[in-house]
């Protein structure tokens, strides 16, 4: 019966989630903007050294950072949103389990993304062409294995954020942009190719989406296959 | 005189809006952090495609520093006046300001002026910051012109760029009168757009014509071009061109902006728009 009404509470929060941005398809234009144009921006940077074989470099980042722009303003202060709406009070005062309302919440974020990150691809590898050499499979594994610890994280973030007010907004803007850069978005911060010295890097590695971007990359563009990455991937199951 | 006096008490409005919540320090170094990330992240791509390629070249980090710290601070302050009619509302203040017998332009300005002085204040030390991390994460000497001339015509270059921001938040604003729903999304396509074509990161002319003609005529574009000369190239003539460029069409620009932000004011007057239902 506990099993029955925690599946209907995910249920019922993940079909709110979707249902908002399928009805609404003006959402999907404002959640591209920002991955849209950084992915370009960077990727333009990246041609105008003269190597192009790390545009791809760019794409990927736009791509995941549509996912982790989600997870911090869609996860992590979705609670404040809620406080704010008074639809918070009703979770707490209805059955409905709060772990099954952060699932539901997650699942229905990731279907709500995936539309911008897809046109963010497909736009980025249609101006660009970037050169790709994946390894399917390990792309496919690392990519489901990075959403989920990324949610994981903002499930976490928004018990914290329960406590902030109007800190909240003002706490992600400053969050945003130093996790993308300490966490490698659009260039390694981790391993070899890092400009970051080993202490940084280390505390970079504590944040899932750095291992999840090494991975993909690796992955992605230098045909490295489970084999090669699977210490990344236990890492990322072990968040 | 009354307008004067808007304005200031705007300005003030602005400040405790951004740090009210907590102590000013605070406030301020979370304001700090986002700008010292973004200007890093650029010169980390370039380092890492350049020094793949053989093209490191440590005056183009300079070029890079530069560009990214400005177009972030022409982004984070022209969106202000969008912002504090979709902000407001919600809070049910700009209803308020909308309905008083004045234009609520003054309001706006105001507000638009308290972001400018804060980020100009973030992009500076982003510039500091972000110069001095360069030099020790690329291991290489950076340059940097740091005279009291070249601070003054990069204060300068500051200015001259206002009238061009406070017209693209006005007119940002105007739209946001009308929007009822998404309006808060705006920002992210401004600062995107600013990356792409105000020459932040690249040259304009990488972009295919007629977008590079577009990026050339922005006063956004010879607003960065101006300062770089100020602080990297130190060419005063060709800073003057660029700052003069900016000044002459960024009050153009301003123009067109308060121009269409009283029609959209008396529009929503006339068809009780402000009142629409807010999604």
């Amino acid at each position: 019966m506990e099993s029955r009404l925690w599946l209907r509470a995910l249920y019922a929060r993940m079909w709110v989630r979707v249902m908002s941005v399928f009805n609404e398809p003006l959402w999907i234009a404002v959640n591209i903007g920002f991955p849209f144009f950084s992915s370009v921006g960077l990727g333009l940077l990246y041609s105008s050294t003269g190597l192009r074989s790390f545009v791809g470099f760019a794409i990927l980042g736009g791509i995941m950072i549509s996912f982790w722009g989600n997870v911090l303003w869609s996860m992590a202060s979705q609670f404040y949103w809620d406080k704010q709406v008074g639809l918070f009070e009703i979770y707490l005062t209805s059955p409905a389990p709060m772990t099954a309302i952060l699932i539901g919440m997650s699942l229905g974020g990731v279907v709500n993304t995936a539309p911008s990150a897809v046109l963010v691809a497909v736009a980025g590898w249609l101006f660009f062409a970037p050169p790709l050499s994946p390894s399917w499979l390990a792309v496919g594994l690392t990519f489901a294995l990075t959403l989920a610890s990324l949610y994981a994280m903002g499930m976490m973030l928004s018990s914290l954020y329960l406590a902030y007010g109007r800190e909240a907004e003002s706490i992600n803007e400053a969050l945003h942009e130093p996790v993308s850069l300490i966490s490698g978005v659009y260039f390694p911060s981790i391993g070899n190719f890092s400009p970051f010295p080993f202490s940084v890097q280390v505390f970079a590695s504590l944040i899932p989406l750095t291992i999840g971007m090494d991975a993909l990359r690796r992955a992605l563009f230098f045909s490295q296959g489970l084999s090669s990455i699977y210490l990344h991937l236990i890492v990322l199951s072990m968040r | 005189m009354s307008s004067v006096k808007t304005v200031l008490a705007s300005i003030r409005i602005g400040w405790y809006r951004d740090f009210g919540w907590t102590n000013p320090v605070t406030g301020f170094l979370m304001k700090t952090i986002a700008p010292v990330a973004s200007v890093l992240s650029a010169s980390i791509v370039y380092w890492l495609g350049s020094s793949a390629a053989g093209s490191f070249d440590p005056s183009h980090v300079s070029y890079i520093i530069v560009g990214a710290a400005l177009y972030s601070h022409v982004a984070a302050y022209s969106w202000v006046p969008s912002q504090a009619i979709s902000e407001g509302k919600w809070s049910y203040v700009f209803p308020q300001v909308f309905i008083s017998p004045k234009s609520s332009t003054p309001f706006l300005v105001g507000r638009c002026l308290a972001s400018f002085v804060t980020s100009t204040l973030t992009s500076l030390i982003s510039l500091a910051f972000a110069y001095y991390v360069a030099a020790a994460i690329f291991k290489s000497s950076i340059p940097f012109i740091v005279t009291p001339l070249s601070m003054i015509l990069l204060l300068g270059a500051l200015l001259a760029n206002v009238p061009a921001t406070l017209g693209l938040g006005i007119l940002l604003a105007a739209y946001t009168i009308f929007a009822s729903k998404f309006e808060w999304a705006l920002p992210t396509y401004v600062a995107g757009l600013l990356m792409v074509f105000s020459e932040a990161l690249f040259p304009v002319s990488v972009l295919p014509w007629p977008l590079s003609a577009f990026g050339n005529v922005l006063p956004f574009t010879q607003f960065i071009r101006a300062a770089r000369e100020a602080v990297v190239y130190g060419s005063v003539s060709a800073y003057s061109y660029y700052v003069g460029y900016s000044l002459l069409g960024g009050l153009l620009f301003l123009g067109v902006s308060l121009w269409a932000y009283r029609w959209a004011e008396r529009q929503g007057r006339k068809k009780g728009i402000i009142d629409r239902k807010v999604v």
